[in-house]
C-alpha cells in the first residue's frame, strides 16, 4: 500500500490529495491537510478521483482503423503510421494542412510538447485546446486591460476580501473549494453579491443578488459603472496613476441609465445601485467569474466590461482585491502557459515577433517557425469539413461531444483524411479516429499542472499505466523522433519543464526541485524568485490599465416564437465535461446517471411537465431527449442542460456562433423549443 | 492491570523486530507533511521508521482503511469462474489514538451483527493494536475524546497502550494478546516502578485538562432521543452543506458502501466503495421514489444516527469525538458544532 | 465462514411476460445440491446479479410450498433489471440469499387472509398467497384486492382466473385506466372496499405495493377496523448488500433488509416520521 501526494485532475481549484495503491491499483484518494487549497478538505470528484484509473475499458494497445474497424497494433506500426501519415499530408498539401488539438487535462510538459510537435517538427501554429472554448475571452480581455489573462489573486485570498461579486460562476458546483471560502469568508463578515441568470446555490448566501437576462453581461456592467461614476464613487486617484481610456469609458457608460439596464438586463433599479456602491465603497474587493461571463459571442466584452469595473473602483493590484477568473480544467491555465494556443508560443510569447522566433529557433534548433498565427479549435474543426485540414491530431480531448453543434463536428470529423486521437478511453471522438493511441492516466506518470491560481504543481506516477499504454510526453517524442527530428530526447518530464523555464520568462526559476511540496505560483523569473500570490502589484503587468469601454450587443440567437426558450448550457457539480471519467466512477454516475433538463417550475406548469417526464429539447441544429428536473435554479424562460451526456448530447443544440476575437462559442445562449413526450 | 516499561529509543527497534512477523501500521509523515496511517515497506523498513511519528500529530484520516478499504474488490471472474479476493494478514498497529481505536472497536462490533462480514472480518483477524494516547489534543478546537468519553486514555478493552511518561512510555497490557506480544519481545520492555504508574496517572490527568472542547455529549443523545431537533437547524446546515461526502468518509464509524461491477469482454469484477448518506442517490430507487429525497433529510440522517439509532442499539454512540467530520469539511459543519448548536 | 456476497449461478428455465415493463423468469441453481437445500420463506428476497451489470434485490414470487425451482417477477426499472430483461432462456442469472424476514405465515393458521397488492407489489404476496392455497385446509377465507394502472399490467392474468376459483376465496381487481373491454372495476384498489365486505375479524392483512398507494390501503385498513398489528406491509427500499452492512436501505434504527422487508404496521409507527412516506 502507497500513498502518493499528487494534485486533482478535476477542476482548477488544483486540491492536494493522495491516492492510495494497492498491487499496482488504486483503492482510494484522501486530501492533504497541509496543501494550501485542499487543506484536509475535497470535493466529491475529489474523493472518488482514482476509480476510474482502474476501469477495465481504459485503453491498453494502440488501435488502426482497417476496413472500417480499430484493431489492435504494436506501437511500432502505429507511431510508424502516423508519421508517415502526417509527412506525406504536410508534403503534398503543406504544413496548414495539419492541425493539432492538445488537452487542459495533461500536463504542462506535455502540452508545452504538443505545441512543440506542431511548431518545430511540422511549421505549423494550427495548435489550440479547449481553453478556446472556456476561458479564451478571459486570456483576451484581461490581457488587453491588464496584460495578463490569468486569475489577479490567490484562493487563500478570498476568505480576506470585504466583497465578493460572483457572476456567472456556479462556484460551489464547479470550484467547490473556492465556493466553500466564499461561504466562510460570509461568516468572517464578507459581503457576497451574486448576479447571476440561474439562481445558483451560492445566492441563498448573498447580501445582495440579482438575476440578470442572459447575455446582458455588458449592460448592467456598465450600468453599475455608471452609478459609481454619477455618485463620484470611482477611485479618481488610481484611475489617474494606474489607468488609461478612463474618459472613453465614461462617455460611454452614461447611456446606461438605471432604467435602461432594467429593460434590457431586468435587474431592478435598487438592486443595481446597491450592488455598485457595495462593491465600490469595498476597500478589498474580488470579483470571481467564469463560463457565464466567458461564453458569449460577446465574451470578450464581458470580461473587458467587469476588467473595466475593477480598474474604475481601485480594485485590482491588492491583496484580497482583483478579477478572479476562475479556471475549469486542472490544467488549462498551464496549457495556455506553455502556449498550446495558435498565436503564442510558452508565457504569452507571439509568434508574430520575429525575436521570439529566432529565440525558439535556436532553442529548439530548427529554422522557419512560422510566422502567422494558426487556428483555433472551433476553426481547426470547421477547416476539418472544408477538406482544409486533412491531418487532424487530437489529445485527450472529446470535441465531438466538448464542441458546439454536435453533427457538424461528426460530419467535420468524418471528412478529415488521417485522424490520430491520444485518450485513456475509446471517446465519442476516438469512433473517428484512423490510429488511437492509449494513453497513461494522471496517476501513471510524472509532470506539472498549473491551477487556476497560478500555481505549478507536481503530479507523481503511483502506478503503471494499464497495458501498453504509455505517457503523453512519451507518445508525442516518439511521433517527433519518427518524423526525424532530434530534439525531442527526454528521459523525464522534469527535463522538458527545465527546457520550458529555459524559454519561458513567466516560468524561468521553476524547477521541479523547486515545486515540492505544494508548488510555485508564476510570474517566478529566476530561481529565487519565490513565486507571486497577486498579480498586478504596484503596476500593472502592461504598465497602464486600460479602459475598453463596450456597449452592449445582444446575444447571436435569441427566442422567438419558434424556438421560445433560452437554452444554456454547463457542467453539474457530480460529473465532468464529456463523462468519460465521471461516468466511470460509481458514486458520482449513480447520482446523476443521465441526462436532464432543468426548467423553472412555472414553465413546467405551463407546459405541464412533472419530475423526471422525457421531454425533446430542439434547437435549429438539431434535438435530444432527456428528463426534466424542475428547479427554481433556472430563470423563466429559460433552461439548463448539463453537457456530459453523450445519450442526450446538449452540443447537439448548442449555436456554434463565436466571439469574433476570442473564437469562443456561445454555449450560454441558444434558442430551443420544448415539447412534452 | 500489568504494566511494563519501554525506552523511547526501544521503539523503532522493537517495530523493526516485530516487522518479521508482522505488517505494521503506524503514522508516518509523508510527502507534503501530513502524517497517515501507512504500512511500512518490508524492503525499505529503516526509512519508513525513521518516519514514524511519536508526537501526537493530526492524522485527517482515520485507520479505518486498514480494514475496510475506500474501494475493494468482492471477487473476479477469471475463466468463467467467481473467485473471492478476501485479504488477509497479520497486522500490528501502532501509534493509534484511543478515539480511532474505540471507532475500530465499534465497526468490528458492526460487521460482526447478524451476518458477518469476511472481508472486513478477515482483514482484521489477527490484529494487535498498540495505542499511544495523546498528550495534547492534535488539534484543538476539534478533539473533544473527552466529551465523547472515547480517550485520550482508556481504561479497559486494548491490547496495550503507551503512556508518555518523560524519557519512557508506561506500557499498560490490557488483554492476553498483548501480554503474548510483550512476552515473546522482552528484551525491549523493563520492568515498571509505582513511581512510574503514579507519574503516568499525573501524565493522564493533565492530558484530560488539555482538550479544551467541551461538549454535552449526554445531553444531546437525551434530546435526540426525547424529540428531534428542529428542521430549522438540519435546514440550514443543508443549505451549507456542498455535499462532498468528506465527513462520512473521515468518521471512524461510518461503513456505508455502494456495490459495483466493472466489465469488459469477458473481465469483470465486483468492488465496494464508500458510500455515504449525503448523496441523494444513496437512496433513492431505480423507480425514482425517495424516501430521503430532500437534502435536509440527508442531512439529519448522519446526527441522527450517531447520536441516537446507533445509541439504541449498541449502547454507544457512533461518535467517538476525533473531530474529523469538522476539519474536513469545506464550509466548516461538524458534529460538535451540531451538538452546541441543538444543546445551547 | 460462508461468504455472504459470492452468488451463486442458477439457470433461466421460463420466461413469462406479465406486461410491457414486467417479466416473470423461473430459475433452477445449477448446483444440485444447493437446489435441493434452498430453503426460504414467503417474503423473502434474494440479490440477483447480472454480472458486468450488477446486483438487484428482488422478492421471491414462488411458493415455498413448491420446490426444485425459484420464480421472479422484474420490472424493467433500473440498469439491472433492464440487463436481466435482456436475458434469454437457458442464460445465467447469479443468485444469493434467501435474506429478510417474511410474513407470518404459521400465526396465520385458521384465520382469514386479505391481501391489497397495487402493480408489481402482487409478486411478494404471491408467494404466501400460493402457500396458503397450498395448505388451503389451515385457513378461513382468502380474499385478494388488486389493482394495476392499466388491464396489461396486471400481473398474473392466468393465475388470478385460478385463484378465483378456489373455493372460500375473492379476488377483486381493478385498475386505473381502463381498456381493451374492461368490464371490472374502475379506481384505485380501495375503491375495491364498496365491492366486498372487509371484515378484521381474524383477519390478517398484507399489503405491498407503491408507498402512496400503501399509505390510502393503511388508512381503510385501520378504518374497517384492523388493529396495527394484523397489518403487514412489505416495505421497498434501495438496498445493495440485502445483509444489514451497506446501509443503504436504513430507516431509523432498522435496517429494511435484515429487520424486514416485513413490517406490522405496529412496527412501522416506531418508525421515524420524516423518513416513512406512509
Amino acid at each position: 500500500m502507497a500513498k502518493v501526494l499528487t494534485t486533482c485532475i478535476y477542476c482548477g481549484c488544483g486540491c492536494g490529495l493522495y491516492l492510495i495503491s494497492d498491487r499496482m491499483k488504486l483503492i482510494g484518494a484522501y486530501p492533504s491537510q497541509n496543501h494550501p487549497v485542499s487543506k484536509g478538505c475535497l470535493c466529491v470528484k475529489g474523493w472518488n478521483s482514482y476509480e476510474f484509473v482502474n476501469n477495465l475499458q481504459r485503453l491498453k494497445k494502440p488501435l488502426i482503423k482497417k476496413n472500417g474497424k480499430l484493431q489492435t497494433v504494436t506501437w511500432d506500426k502505429a507511431i510508424d503510421r502516423v508519421a508517415r501519415k502526417f509527412k506525406e499530408i504536410n508534403k503534398k498539401h503543406g504544413p496548414d494542412a495539419l492541425g493539432f488539438l492538445s488537452s487542459a487535462k495533461t500536463t504542462n510538459e506535455e502540452n508545452y510538447l504538443a505545441m512543440k510537435l506542431a511548431r518545430a517538427v511540422f511549421k505549423t501554429n494550427n495548435v489550440d485546446h479547449c481553453a478556446r472554448l472556456c476561458h479564451a475571452s478571459t486570456v483576451a480581455g484581461l490581457t488587453a486591460a491588464f496584460g495578463s489573462g490569468a486569475m489577479t489573486n490567490s484562493i487563500e485570498e478570498f476568505e480576506n476580501a470585504e466583497v465578493i461579486l460572483v457572476t456567472g460562476s456556479d462556484t460551489t458546483e464547479q470550484h467547490p473549494l473556492i465556493g466553500s471560502r466564499i461561504i466562510n469568508a460570509i461568516d468572517k463578515g464578507t459581503t457576497l453579491i451574486v448576479i447571476d441568470p440561474r439562481k445558483i446555490e451560492l445566492a441563498k448566501h448573498a447580501a445582495i443578488y440579482a438575476q440578470p437576462r442572459f447575455g446582458a453581461d455588458v449592460a448592467w456592467i456598465n450600468g453599475m459603472m455608471n452609478v459609481i461614476i454619477s455618485e463620484g464613487l470611482d477611485a479618481k486617484e488610481y484611475i489617474r496613476e494606474r489607468t488609461e481610456g478612463y474618459e472613453e469609458l465614461k462617455e460611454l457608460v452614461k447611456d446606461y441609465s438605471l432604467e435602461y439596464v432594467e429593460k434590457i438586463a431586468g435587474i431592478p433599479k435598487d438592486k443595481l445601485i446597491d450592488a455598485a456602491r457595495i462593491y465600490a465603497r469595498a476597500k478589498k474587493a474580488m470579483i470571481v467569474y467564469t463560463m457565464g461571463i466567458t461564453q458569449h459571442t460577446t465574451g470578450v466584452d464581458n470580461v473587458k466590461s467587469l476588467a473595466n469595473l475593477a480598474m474604475l473602483t481601485g480594485h485590482v493590484g491588492f491583496e484580497s482585491t482583483g478579477v478572479n477568473p476562475l479556471r475549469g480544467q486542472n490544467n488549462v491555465q498551464g496549457a495556455c502557459d506553455v502556449g498550446a494556443l495558435p498565436d503564442v508560443y510558452s508565457g504569452y510569447q507571439p509568434v508574430t515577433n520575429a525575436s521570439i522566433r529566432k529565440k525558439f529557433e535556436s532553442a529548439w534548433g530548427v529554422k522557419n517557425l512560422p510566422d502567422k498565427a494558426g487556428l483555433t479549435v472551433t476553426e481547426i474543426i470547421k477547416s476539418a469539413g472544408e477538406g482544409k485540414i486533412r491531418g487532424l491530431y487530437i489529445i485527450g480531448e472529446n470535441p465531438v461531444l466538448s464542441d458546439p453543434d454536435s453533427n457538424q463536428v461528426r460530419a467535420c470529423l468524418e471528412k478529415i483524411e488521417f485522424l490520430v486521437v491520444q485518450d485513456i478511453f475509446l471517446s465519442e471522438t476516438a469512433e473517428y479516429a484512423d490510429v488511437v493511441l492509449p494513453a497513461a492516466s494522471y496517476a501513471e506518470k510524472d509532470g506539472t499542472f498549473t491551477n487556476t491560481e497560478r500555481r505549478v504543481q507536481r503530479i507523481r506516477k503511483v502506478i503503471n499505466p494499464p497495458g501498453q499504454a504509455r505517457a503523453d510526453w512519451q507518445i508525442i517524442c516518439e511521433v517527433a523522433e519518427r518524423c526525424g527530428y532530434k530534439g525531442m530526447n527526454y528521459s523525464r518530464p522534469s527535463e522538458i519543464m527545465d527546457e520550458i523555464a529555459s524559454v519561458t520568462p513567466m516560468y524561468a526559476g521553476i524547477s521541479y526541485d523547486r515545486l515540492e511540496p505544494f508548488g510555485l505560483q508564476w510570474p517566478c523569473s529566476t530561481k529565487e524568485h519565490p513565486g507571486t500570490k497577486f498579480l498586478h502589484k504596484d503596476r500593472f503587468s502592461k504598465g497602464k490599465g486600460t479602459f475598453s469601454p463596450r456597449p452592449y450587443i445582444p446575444p447571436n440567437e435569441l427566442p422567438d416564437e419558434e424556438y421560445n426558450f433560452i437554452l444554456s448550457t454547463g457542467r453539474t457539480y457530480w460529473h465532468w465535461h464529456t463523462g468519460t471519467m465521471t461516468r466511470r466512477t460509481s458514486t458520482l454516475d449513480r447520482e446523476v446517471p443521465t441526462a436532464y433538463v432543468e426548467i423553472h417550475p412555472n414553465d413546467a406548469q405551463g407546459l405541464g411537465i412533472k419530475k423526471d417526464d422525457m421531454l425533446r429539447v430542439s434547437s435549429r441544429r438539431g434535438r435530444i431527449e432527456l428528463k426534466a428536473r424542475i428547479t427554481e435554479k433556472s430563470q423563466e424562460g429559460s433552461v439548463f442542460i448539463p453537457f456530459h451526456f453523450k445519450e442526450a448530447a446538449a452540443n447537439v443544440l448548442t449555436n456554434p456562433a463565436i466571439d469574433p476575437i476570442a473564437k469562443i462559442p456561445e454555449y450560454k445562449v441558444c434558442a430551443v423549443k420544448i415539447e412534452k413526450l | 492491570m500489568k504494566s511494563a516499561l519501554i525506552n523511547k529509543s526501544d521503539i523503532r527497534l522493537l517495530l523493526k523486530e516485530a516487522s518479521r512477523e508482522w505488517n505494521i501500521y503506524a503514522p508516518l509523515e509523508v510527502q507534503g507533511g501530513d502524517v497517515n496511517f501507512c504500512c511500512l515497506p518490508k524492503e525499505n523498513i529503516k526509512e519508513a521508521l525513521n518516519r514514524v511519528t511519536l508526537d501526537d500529530k493530526w492524522i485527517p484520516v482515520p485507520p479505518k482503511d486498514l480494514f475496510f478499504p475506500q474501494l475493494e474488490s468482492l471477487f473476479e471472474i477469471k475463466k468463467n469462474k467467481i473467485e473471492e479476493t478476501v485479504e488477509y494478514s497479520k497486522k500490528l498497529l501502532f501509534g493509534i489514538k484511543a478515539c480511532d481505536y474505540q471507532g475500530i472497536l465499534f465497526s468490528d462490533e458492526f460487521f460482526k451483527r447478524t451476518f458477518q462480514d469476511n472481508y472486513y472480518l478477515s482483514r482484521t483477524k489477527d490484529r494487535l493494536v498498540i495505542i499511544k494516547s495523546c498528550l495534547t489534543p492534535p488539534r484543538q478546537n476539534a478533539c473533544f475524546c473527552t466529551s465523547a468519553k472515547t480517550g485520550p486514555f482508556l481504561d479497559k478493552d486494548f491490547d496495550i497502550q503507551l503512556v508518555d511518561i518523560g524519557e519512557a512510555y508506561l506500557v499498560e497490557i490490557g488483554s492476553k494478546r498483548g501480554e503474548d506480544f510483550i512476552l515473546k519481545y522482552k528484551r525491549f520492555f523493563k520492568l515498571c516502578s509505582n513511581s512510574e504508574v503514579d507519574k503516568a496517572l499525573t501524565v493522564k490527568e493533565k492530558a484530560v485538562d488539555s482538550i479544551e472542547l467541551k461538549i454535552d455529549f449526554s445531553r444531546a443523545v437525551e434530546l435526540m432521543k426525547g424529540k428531534e431537533p428542529p428542521e430549522e437547524i438540519y435546514k440550514k446546515i443543508a443549505q451549507r452543506c456542498i455535499h462532498c461526502g468528506g465527513c462520512i468518509y473521515v468518521c471512524p464509524t461510518c461503513t456505508c458502501f455502494n456495490v459495483f461491477d466493472d466489465k469488459e469482454n469477458e473481465a469483470m469484477i465486483r468492488y465496494r466503495n464508500w458510500d455515504t448518506c449525503v448523496f441523494e442517490g444513496f437512496t433513492r430507487e431505480a423507480s425514482g421514489f425517495n424516501p430521503r429525497e430532500t437534502k435536509w433529510l440527508r442531512a439529519s440522517r448522519r446526527y441522527e444516527h450517531k447520536l441516537w439509532y446507533d445509541y439504541k442499539t449498541t449502547g454507544k454512540s457512533g461518535c467517538v469525538g476525533c473531530g474529523r467530520c469538522l476539519t474536513s469539511c469545506p464550509v466548516e459543519l461538524g458534529m460538535s458544532k451540531f451538538i452546541q448548536e441543538i444543546t445551547a | 465462514m460462508k461468504n455472504e456476497y459470492i452468488p451463486y449461478p442458477a439457470i433461466i428455465e421460463a420466461i413469462q411476460t406479465e406486461s410491457f415493463d414486467t417479466r416473470t423468469l423461473k430459475v433452477r441453481f445449477k448446483d444440485k445440491r444447493l437446489r435441493d437445500s434452498f430453503d426460504y420463506k414467503p417474503g423473502q428476497f434474494v440479490e440477483i446479479s447480472v454480472l458486468g451489470a450488477g446486483e438487484a434485490p428482488i422478492s421471491i414470487t414462488s411458493s415455498p410450498s413448491r420446490k426444485g425451482f425459484l420464480e421472479f417477477t422484474v420490472r424493467a426499472v433500473g440498469k439491472v433489471t433492464k440487463a436481466i430483461h435482456k436475458l434469454k432462456v437457458g442464460d445465467t442469472v447469479y443468485l444469493r440469499g434467501p435474506y429478510g424476514n417474511s410474513f407470518p405465515f404459521e400465526e396465520a393458521k385458521n384465520r382469514n387472509l386479505l391481501f391489497v397488492a397495487g402493480g408489481i407489489g402482487l409478486p411478494p404476496l404471491r408467494s404466501v398467497i400460493n402457500m396458503a392455497f397450498d395448505n388451503r385446509d389451515d385457513f378461513g377465507n382468502i380474499k385478494i384486492l388488486y389493482g394495476a394502472k392499466a388491464p396489461d399490467e396486471l400481473c398474473f392474468k392466468e393465475e388470478l382466473k385460478i385463484w378465483q376459483g378456489i373455493p372460500q376465496a375473492e379476488v377483486l381487481l381493478t385498475v386505473d385506466k381502463p381498456a381493451n373491454g374492461w368490464k371490472g372495476n374502475i379506481g384505485v384498489v380501495t375503491t375495491l372496499w364498496k365491492k366486498t365486505e372487509i371484515s378484521p375479524k381474524d383477519a390478517i392483512a398484507y399489503v405491498c405495493g407503491p408507498p402512496i398507494m400503501i399509505k390510502f390501503v393503511l388508512q381503510k385498513l385501520l378504518e374497517s377496523g384492523f388493529k396495527p398489528d394484523n397489518i403487514y406491509v412489505s416495505l421497498e427500499r434501495y438496498m445493495k448488500c440485502g445483509i444489514g452492512k451497506c446501509g443503504h436501505c436504513n430507516i431509523g434504527d432498522k435496517f429494511a433488509c435484515i429487520d424486514g422487508p416485513v413490517f406490522s404496521f405496529g412496527q412501522i409507527k416506531e418508525l421515524p416520521d420524516k423518513e416513512r412516506e406512509i
